[in-house]
């Protein structure tokens, strides 16, 4: 096991380095960081542009063979991911936003995974009864509800919330106050930053776990292999938790899995309202700013999330379903 | 020969009163021996199920609306009413208007259209392609297995929404265009988590006893491993229509999705959010349609899924 994943990580390397070279030559064909310069005031000759560019490995008058080289070695050799056209280091930028958005996605995505879950397991014993078919219901609303409007709508509960006790117990905007100190006091301070984003992310995103959970649940809730644990006397319910939910959970755990990296560079629109500085704002910023080293770190950011999610989903289904052999 | 004749009669004549009181447990017998044709047997399932009716009922009056809608108003999407500028609904605009005008009854009916057609499509293209490629990866094993897995993560890895924002300068816009974009990009995900249940399946007795039967690989893919992931094919191929409908949003904020004056409901639900707390029926309407869309979806996939399960027994006996 220990070999194949070794194998597996090695795997995932090469693709991981191919893919962000090739995305290091697609966004220097496409970006063209000489365009921030155009509105300046006073205006900068192309000479000057392209030698204020150069400072940043950017400029468009060395060739592109030699400005790779260039970039690769930096990463090699310093672990130095380049400047952006007006000079940020890539490397700051992104340690720092890593631990924002991992703050944000964690918690939401352990949150939805459980409930999601949970209220598949519970619905799908009572097939089409009330409960099952109102809680239907709500995830069909609540997977139709774009960001926007659940991320507003929690605010506007927030703040009722608030006036009512009379102090600001749920912080709506930022990541943490400026003036707190002290280990107890800062977890507590970001815990109350933290409530309201991870509840609107929650909220659009366990829908899919139930819905999908469910229908994979009530394939196997009437097997033979649960009847005869119902047989050596479990509970319908823990039968059903025991036998029937562990194989069925295996396209859960592998969706769950692949979908750490498209929440790190995809919740922008969660960070934009709650003013959190994670990665998907960065994301959307570089490609904007034609920061050609963000995005392309970025890029290389989400891939080494995909690889790390494709290897949990497999010690997933491994750990999951004795049925599956790994060689 | 005679004399055997008269006990025969009583016989006979019990005979027929037995037939007379047993007629009805014949008849069963005689029901359960003509043999449904399974798209009949399917089709009796489906529609004993009234959630699943109602769902087609719900999706057959979306068609009609989104197809019937336009003719219905005075307006077409375009149109530009001077006069009503964000209005409230009223006998003029049904759905009241927008910020420059336009009639959001004409508008959502469009939309709906666009929106159908482009979730429809590529739910069940991205479906239809993880479905097979998931499938044969995990039933063909050895290397072609980790050749096709390996393109799977190859394509998850590389940025796709960098690389459409980076060509969308380039093409973009037109619906048909989006739909091959949205398919191209939007397929391995699901290949990924088809291949994970596959690997599970295929060690199953059913798929080893057609293996040794001789049965011929896609075959044996298509007629036995796919069937028996229907369930999840169903039910993302339903997540899949939303999922393509907010997609299609997110891509209009990098100008690759459906560009105006054309609308679909992702771009009306996002303006509508926008706007939600100072003109809020141009979030509901859209919101109400696509709600119903995948209300449809969801219970019609409940109804196929129950239908084609063996196991179950919500659907009754037949």
């Amino acid at each position: 096991m220990l070999g194949y994943l070794l194998r597996r990580s090695l795997g995932w390397l090469l693709m991981i380095v191919v893919a962000t070279n090739l995305t290091y030559f697609l966004a220097n064909f496409f970006l063209d960081p000489r365009a921030n310069y155009l509105q300046l005031r006073p205006p900068r000759t192309p000479g000057q542009i392209s030698r204020s560019l150069a400072e940043y490995n950017l400029s468009r008058d060395t060739p592109l063979l030699d400005r790779w080289w260039h970039w690769i070695s930096g990463i090699v050799v310093h672990w130095n991911w380049g400047y952006s056209p007006v000079g940020e280091s890539v490397n700051s930028q992104i340690s720092f936003r890593i631990g924002v958005s991992a703050q944000l996605v964690l918690g939401s995505l352990i949150l939805s995974t459980l409930i999601g879950i949970s209220l598949a397991v519970y619905t799908a014993a009572r097939q089409y009864r009330f409960a099952d078919r109102f809680y239907q219901g709500v995830s069909i609303i609540t997977l139709n509800t774009p960001v926007v409007v659940a991320s507003l709508a929690v605010v506007l509960l927030a703040i009722a919330f608030n006036q009512s006790v009379g102090s600001t117990l749920l912080f709506v905007a930022g990541a943490q106050s400026p003036t707190v100190n002290g280990f107890w006091p800062l977890l507590l301070d970001r815990v109350r930053h933290l409530i309201l984003p991870t509840i609107s992310l929650t909220v659009i995103g366990y829908a899919s776990y139930h819905l999908l959970q469910r229908s994979l649940l009530l394939d196997n809730i009437n097997s033979d292999y649960v009847r005869l644990a119902r047989a050596k006397g479990l509970t319908r319910q823990s039968a059903i938790r025991r036998h029937g939910l562990r194989t069925s959970l295996i396209p859960v755990a592998t969706s769950v899995a692949f979908a750490i990296p498209a929440l790190f560079t995809g919740a922008v629109i969660t960070e934009t309202i709650f003013a959190w500085q994670g990665m998907g704002q960065y994301f959307i910023q570089t490609i904007g700013k034609n920061d050609i080293h963000g995005a392309v770190a970025v890029a290389a950011f989400g891939a080494l999330m995909t690889a790390i999610g494709a290897i949990l989903a497999d010690i997933a289904v491994v750990a999951l379903d004795p049925r599956v052999r790994v060689n | 020969m005679t004399t055997n004749v008269p006990p025969l009669q009583p016989i006979v004549d019990k005979v027929d009163t037995v037939d007379t009181v047993l007629s009805p447990t014949e008849e069963r017998v005689a029901r359960r021996g003509q043999r449904l044709s399974r798209r009949r047997l399917y089709m009796r399932r489906f529609l004993r199920n009234w959630g699943a009716v109602a769902g087609l009922v719900i999706l057959a009056v979306l068609v009609v609306f989104a197809i019937a809608g336009p003719m219905l108003t005075p307006y077409t999407y375009t149109d530009v009413d001077f006069t009503n500028l964000a209005s409230a609904p009223s006998t003029m605009h049904w759905f009241g208007t927008n910020g420059t005008g336009n009639d959001t009854f004409a508008q959502t009916t469009h939309g709906l259209q666009r929106s159908m057609i482009i979730g429809v499509v590529v739910s069940l293209l991205t479906t239809l392609i993880s479905a097979f490629v998931g499938a044969a990866a995990a039933y063909l094993g050895g290397t072609a297995e980790k050749a096709i897995l390996g393109v799977v993560h190859f394509l998850l890895v590389v940025p796709s929404f960098l690389i459409l924002a980076l060509i969308s300068q380039k093409v973009g816009g037109d619906w048909k265009v989006l739909i091959l974009v949205l398919t191209a990009f939007g397929w391995m995900l699901g290949a990924r988590v088809v291949w994970s249940l596959s690997t599970s399946l295929r060690e199953r007795e059913y798929i080893q006893a057609a293996r040794f039967m001789g049965v011929s690989s896609l075959r044996i893919v298509l007629r036995h491993l796919i069937p028996n992931i229907g369930s999840l094919l169903i039910v993302s191929f339903t997540l899949g229509v939303v999922a393509t409908v907010q997609a299609e949003t997110g891509l209009s904020f990098i100008g690759f999705g459906v560009k105006q004056p054309d609308v679909s409901l992702g771009a009306l639900l996002g303006d509508g959010a926008n706007t939600i707390t100072s003109a809020p029926w141009l979030f509901y309407f859209p919101a109400a349609m696509l709600t119903l869309l995948t209300v449809s979806m969801a219970l019609i996939g409940d109804g196929l899924r129950d239908a084609l399960d063996p196991t179950s027994h919500s659907a009754g006996r037949a």
